[in-house]
Order: structure tokens, then C-alpha cells, then sequence
């Protein structure tokens, strides 16, 4: 190909485009059509790996949903059956029939609630201290919790259980409770520390000058402010909690076994009760999913908040 | 406003919710107050038990209430935790409970930490009670903790197969010996090859577990990896004979034999998949009513090596700790627990561990596996685990990678060698 015919050949109008048509015109055309088509394939992949995602993360779900609807016999087919091949709700009758479950329910929602609300009580005020006063100690102090995550719980849950028992709390939900904060305050404080940053001081400058305290600034203002982080941090606090295993098999007895506990002992040395096991799971996985979709606005808010920083 | 407003009303709920927790939480919810007895003891205790024990001390518990008016409030942990909660409590000295069922593998770690209980152990005790269970039951010479059930390893075959004409006369034609429950390694071999088609196995091989390669072992005469005086026999002649003979019914088991433990052995026999399994004894009783074998299933005592028969026992023992204040409630129980030992073959486990409880339900339909489970537990040969706290420690990180090396085509007699090494390292 010659240097001429290359020169020329751009300037040379396409023999299946209508003439009449200005060319500047016609080029945004084929641009929009080549634009939007290249939006939808992508949009199309986008769409299959969400797909893909749910499906990988929904699946182990749903086949835990359907073994608890399975007879006994299903639950241990080889190869295994993902639909249960005759429904049955014998696994949800023997699961929640089992004594000492439904008290371990209750044992569960008191720690997971108290563990919250102390874990939210210690998070944003010291948070909102070290973001605000922003001084070498409270700067410290942030890494030296994140260090704390870094122990393994099982190192610390045996002198804790002793500790416990030592004061008198052995048994009961406030220790477990005191336990899983433990576990849940330093991402806390760390998850309240990046909502309070993305607050501008201009807020609170603006409560001051109209006469609130620097209390009333954080309650009246900042607070409603980050509630959405708020939630965020409690639905963490909660999870931590609810679904905590070692600890409770620590600490806990007769009075204050949570529910965790009480799945893993369908597995003994004797066998696996696959059935009433996954049925027991699907109920206990219910409160949750409940109070996620409670929350969901306000865990969009929440993960939102840094994106609007000013 | 209205986000104030939700704030508030969140912050109400989560104070009142809050409120009403640490109210509820001076009783929680799942029963009364631990155990407290004063100097003279008190009439509640907590036993500890697995999981899967519990409902074996549930009768037992009722009719010592009764009895001796002793009331039971049972702490149920999984298997996997229990030991680690027990080695928290007995190091802290802070004890939550007053009887704790022990697996026989933890008595000699738990030994310093339980009381004896020898004016349990009278002689009428201890002729009702398995001879190896005895043996094990008394560590440095004093009896500290009674047998609660157990268990052990028998055949379990297909009835149906075995009695089927066909079959029966293919088998006398081929082996020149009639079809029928197998009592010596050739037979289990003969039969496992012989119905190992059309998709169906023989047997199981099973690499993730030791129990059963052990009670190899003892069939062919040697005691299990330590003798009396705690020296290393892995590497003898009857380890090797045993280990051969399991690694020889590869052949005729489902492929990946390696990672084959209890739970995939029992189902593959329940699915029909296998002909034959030497199994816990307990799993006879467990086969699904909507199973393809329920029904069609038999139950005869473990194989016969050079040694005979012989089995390793699966108890679980009661014992008190020190430092309970409960001490005589906590023996009463124990005593409860022997007197009524028959409640637990009621139970959805079915176990005991005194003969005469066995022996009662033996001839009842049901119960037929309790015969080869009475003969195999009584064979001479039959002996329990080594007596080292470090037992647990030996299985985990020689026995079970030597099995899985082995059934994978490893040269037996270097990995024995090479597991002896390892041994006498760990008990150095």
C-alpha cells in the first residue's frame, strides 16, 4: 500500500453511508452506536461476574438451606444431591426440639446485645477523640488496637475464661459479652474513627458558634451524622458476637451456652447429624439476615459516608 | 429532625434492650445457677459430657435423682472442644463441673487433676466390667474414673449379599470355602476381592483414622506402638503384617483411601456402596430407616490375626476432679451411673459398659450387634490405647500420615522405621 493511497483513503467517503449525511455527524454517530455497544458488553460482564460472585458466595447458603430439608438418608448421599429428593421438615422438628436450644438462642441475643451496645458505648467516644484532638497518644492508642487484632483469641480466651471464673462471672452472658467486645472494639473504633474523619469540623464549628457544647455539637450533630457508620459498626459488633465460637466453648456452661456452641455439638465423635445441624444453622442465620435488612439503608449510608468527604 | 429522632429511638431501644439483657443476665437462660456446695457438698452436680454421650447419662441421671437425690445439670460440649476446656479448667483449678465423662485417651493427661475412686471398684465391679477396661481405668494404681459406655470396632456385612444364592455358590466355586462372615484376614481379603464389581466395593480402607490398623495389630500379636515399658515397637514384624494386610484391601475399597475417615466409611456402607466395614459397634443401631442396606444388615466380631480377635476398646470414664466441692454427690452419681449403666443402651447411642448390661439386651431384636461386640471386647487380645499423655500427639502427627503414605503405595517398612524415629523423638 502506498504513502498516497494512505493519505487519501480517510477523506474518502464509505460507499454504504449515505452521502447526504454531514461526515463530523455521521462519525459521532458510529461512535455513540460503537460507545454503546461496548456499555452493554460490558455491562453484560459486569453483569455475569455479579452472577458469578452471588453464586459463589449465595451457593454454600442455599445448599445448607436445602440439607436441612433433606431426609437423613439425602443428607449423606454419594454423589451428593444438591435439591433434597423428598422435603422434609423432620430436621427443624428434632433441631429446635432439642433441649437447651431455644435458651441458647435467648443466651445469644443478650450477649450479642450487650457485647454491641459496649462495644458502641467505648467505640465513638474514643474515636471521636482521636480523630478530633488527633494528639501522639490517641494516635498510639488506634495502633495499639489494631495490635490487639493481631492476637489470636484462643491465646487470650484461656486466661480470660480464668479471669472470668475468678471474679464470679463464670457461666454467664456479661462475660462472654465482655469477651466478644474484646474482639469487636478495635474494629469499632477503627470503623467510627474513619466515619468521624469524613464529618467536617465546619459542622460542629458552626453548633458551637450557634451555643452547643462540644457534647452537644457531637450529640445534636455528628452523631446523626454518622449514623450510618453507626449502624455499619453495629451490625459488625453484633456479627462478631453471634457467631463467636471459641470463647463460648470457653466460657460457658449450663447458664450462658450460645447457639454456636449448640450447632457444633450435632458433630460428635460418634457422628454427624447433618440434618438438624444445617436446619439449626438456617434458623440461627435468620435474625441476622432480618437485621441486615433493617439496616440496609443505613449501611449504604454508612459505607458511603467517606465518598462525600468535602 | 428525623434522623435525630431515629437516633433517639435507637439509643432508647439500645438502652432498654440493653437493661432488660444485663436484668436477664444474673440467671441467663439455660438453667439453674452452677453447682456451689458448701463444705459438706451439695446435691446439685455438672457433669461435662460430649456431645454425643449425653443422652447415654440422661436415664441415669433421672433414676439418681430418684435413688440417691442427686440432681444433674449436664454441660454438652463438641468432642474437638472439650478437651481444650477441660485443660483450661483443670490448669486454672477453677472447676465449672463436678463429674467430667473423659475419653480414655485423656486419662492419662487428666490423671493428676481427678480424684481416685477406688471404693468404687469392688471385686463384684470389676468382674462386670470389661478386663481392658479395668486394666486402663487404673492409672499409677488407683482407679480414677468408671467406664460410662464403649464401644468397638466389629464387622458390619450385607446380610442380603451374603445370603444370596447366587453369590453363595459363585463364592464356594472360586475360594473353595463357604460365604459367611469373615473371621480370619484371608477370609475379609477373599471376600472384599469377591464383591468388589459392578461398581461396588468390597470394603473401606480408611487412611484418616488408626484405630482400625491398630486393632490390626493386635490381632497379629504385638501390643500397639509402645510395649509395657514405654519402648517403640512400631517397627516389629507384626506392625508390618498388619500394615500390609490393610494396605492389601486398597485394592478392593473406594478410590482415595487416604482421605477416608469414619464418617465417609459409615456412609459409604449405608449408601450400599461397600459390601463389608469394620466399624463401631454403636453404628449398627444408626443405619437410616430409609437407607438402601436398613434391613439388610449383619453384624459378627472383629477378624482373627495370629492372635486371635482383638479389638481397641472406645470408653469413656467418669471421673471427679480435685477440686470439686461436690465430691459426694459427684461419686453418688458415678455409682448411679454403674447401677443404671443399661439406661444408656436406651438411648439413641446404645451403649454400656458393663457386661451383664449388654448381655441383657443381647438376644432382644435390634441388639444383634451386641454379641460380636461382647466377644471382640473380651478377647484376650484386646487391649487399649498406650497409657501416654503424649498419645493424642503420636496419632496426629505419625500414625495417621504413615497410614496415608502407606494406603498411597509408600514402602511399609521404611515408613515404619521412619515412624519409630519420630516417636521416640516426641517422647524424648
Amino acid at each position: 500500500m502506498s504513502n498516497a493511497s494512505l493519505a487519501t483513503k480517510p477523506e474518502q467517503p464509505s460507499s454504504n453511508v449515505s452521502t447526504t449525511e454531514p461526515p463530523m455527524r455521521r462519525r459521532r454517530g458510529v461512535n455513540r452506536e460503537g460507545l454503546e455497544a461496548g456499555r452493554r458488553s460490558t455491562r453484560t460482564i459486569l453483569w455475569i461476574l455479579l452472577a458469578a460472585a452471588m453464586v459463589l458466595y449465595g451457593f454454600p447458603f442455599l445448599y445448607l438451606l436445602f440439607t436441612s430439608f433433606k431426609t437423613p438418608i439425602d443428607t449423606i448421599a454419594v454423589p451428593p444431591t444438591i435439591l433434597p429428593r423428598e422435603w422434609t421438615l423432620e430436621n427443624y422438628t428434632n433441631a429446635l426440639g432439642r433441649s437447651g436450644v431455644v435458651a441458647s438462642f435467648i443466651n445469644s441475643i443478650q450477649t450479642a446485645v450487650i457485647s454491641t451496645v459496649l462495644s458502641l458505648v467505648l467505640a465513638v467516644p474514643a474515636a471521636y477523640g482521636i480523630t478530633r484532638y488527633k494528639t501522639p497518644s490517641g494516635q498510639v492508642f488506634i495502633m495499639a488496637a489494631l495490635v490487639t487484632r493481631m492476637v489470636p483469641p484462643v491465646a487470650i480466651g484461656i486466661p480470660l475464661a480464668s479471669m472470668m471464673a475468678s471474679v464470679g462471672l463464670a457461666d454467664t452472658p456479661i462475660a462472654l459479652s465482655i469477651a466478644h467486645t474484646t474482639i469487636s472494639l478495635p474494629l469499632s473504633i477503627w470503623l467510627m474513627s474513619s466515619f468521624f474523619e469524613s464529618v467536617p469540623r465546619d459542622l460542629e464549628e458552626a453548633a458551637t458558634v450557634d451555643g452547643c457544647s462540644r457534647l452537644g455539637a457531637l450529640w445534636r450533630v455528628v452523631i446523626p451524622v454518622v449514623s450510618g457508620g453507626i449502624a455499619v459498626t453495629a451490625i459488625f459488633a453484633f456479627l462478631a458476637s453471634w457467631n463467636e465460637f471459641l470463647f463460648a466453648l470457653l466460657m460457658t456452661a449450663i447458664r450462658s451456652q450460645t447457639t454456636p456452641v449448640v450447632i457444633a455439638n450435632f458433630q460428635t465423635q460418634f457422628g454427624l447429624d447433618w440434618g438438624s445441624m444445617t436446619a439449626l444453622a438456617a434458623v440461627y442465620s435468620i435474625p441476622v439476615i432480618l437485621l441486615t435488612l433493617l439496616l440496609q439503608r443505613k449501611i449504604v449510608a454508612g459505607m458511603t459516608l467517606g465518598a462525600v468527604k468535602g | 429532625m428525623s434522623t435525630r429522632n431515629t437516633i433517639s429511638k435507637l439509643v432508647t431501644l439500645g438502652g432498654l434492650c440493653t437493661a432488660v439483657a444485663l436484668v436477664a443476665t444474673g440467671c441467663g437462660a439455660g438453667g439453674p445457677a452452677p453447682s456451689s456446695g458448701g463444705s459438706g457438698g451439695s446435691s446439685s452436680i455438672n457433669v461435662l459430657v460430649e456431645a454425643g454421650g449425653h443422652a447415654e447419662l440422661t436415664g441415669v441421671a433421672e433414676q439418681c435423682k430418684k435413688d440417691a437425690g442427686v440432681d444433674v445439670n449436664f454441660v454438652e460440649l463438641p468432642y474437638d472442644g472439650m478437651f481444650n476446656r477441660l485443660s483450661s479448667e483443670f490448669s486454672s483449678g477453677n472447676v465449672s463441673f463436678d463429674v467430667a465423662a473423659l475419653d480414655s485417651v485423656w486419662l492419662p493427661s487428666f490423671k493428676d487433676a481427678v480424684q481416685p475412686i477406688d471404693e468404687l471398684f469392688t471385686d463384684d465391679v470389676k468382674k462386670d466390667i470389661f478386663p481392658a477396661l479395668v486394666k486402663e481405668a487404673n492409672v499409677d494404681g488407683h482407679f480414677i474414673g468408671m467406664p460410662a459406655w464403649t464401644n468397638a470396632e466389629i464387622i458390619l456385612y450385607r446380610k442380603d449379599l451374603f445370603e444370596d444364592a447366587k453369590n453363595k455358590s459363585d463364592f464356594q466355586a472360586k475360594y473353595g470355602y463357604e460365604l459367611a462372615a469373615p473371621k480370619t484376614w484371608k477370609q475379609y481379603q477373599d471376600i472384599s476381592a469377591f464383591f468388589t464389581k459392578d461398581g461396588m466395593y468390597g470394603t473401606d480402607v480408611k487412611g484418616a483414622v488408626e484405630t482400625e490398623w491398630l486393632a490390626h495389630v493386635l490381632q497379629a500379636g504385638s501390643p500397639m506402638v509402645l510395649d509395657k515399658d514405654n519402648n517403640v515397637v512400631i517397627d516389629n514384624a507384626a506392625h508390618k503384617e498388619a500394615l500390609d494386610f490393610y494396605v492389601s484391601l486398597a485394592k478392593d475399597a473406594p478410590s482415595g483411601a487416604a482421605q477416608v475417615d469414619w464418617a465417609a466409611a459409615q456412609n459409604l456402607f449405608n449408601q450400599g456402596k461397600t459390601a463389608m466395614t469394620r466399624f463401631w459397634a454403636h453404628a449398627y443401631r444408626q443405619i437410616p430407616a430409609d437407607a438402601p442396606v436398613a434391613g439388610k444388615v449383619g453384624a459378627a466380631a472383629m477378624v482373627g490375626g495370629s492372635a486371635g480377635v482383638a479389638g481397641v476398646p472406645g470408653p469413656w470414664y467418669l471421673s471427679v476432679p480435685k477440686t470439686t466441692k461436690n465430691t459426694d454427690a459427684a461419686k453418688k452419681f458415678i455409682k448411679c451411673a454403674y447401677d443404671y449403666n443399661d439406661k444408656g443402651i436406651e438411648s439413641k447411642l446404645g451403649l454400656a459398659s458393663r457386661i451383664s448390661a449388654f448381655q441383657k439386651y443381647q438376644d432382644q431384636p435390634g441388639y444383634e450387634s451386641f454379641k460380636p461386640l461382647i466377644e471382640t471386647l473380651n478377647a484376650p487380645a484386646t487391649a487399649t490405647r498406650p497409657a501416654t499423655a503424649k498419645w493424642q500427639q503420636i496419632v496426629d502427627t505419625v500414625l495417621i500420615p504413615l497410614l496415608q503414605k502407606a494406603v498411597a503405595g509408600g514402602d511399609t517398612s521404611a515408613l515404619l522405621a521412619d515412624a519409630k524415629k519420630q516417636i521416640q523423638d516426641l517422647l524424648k
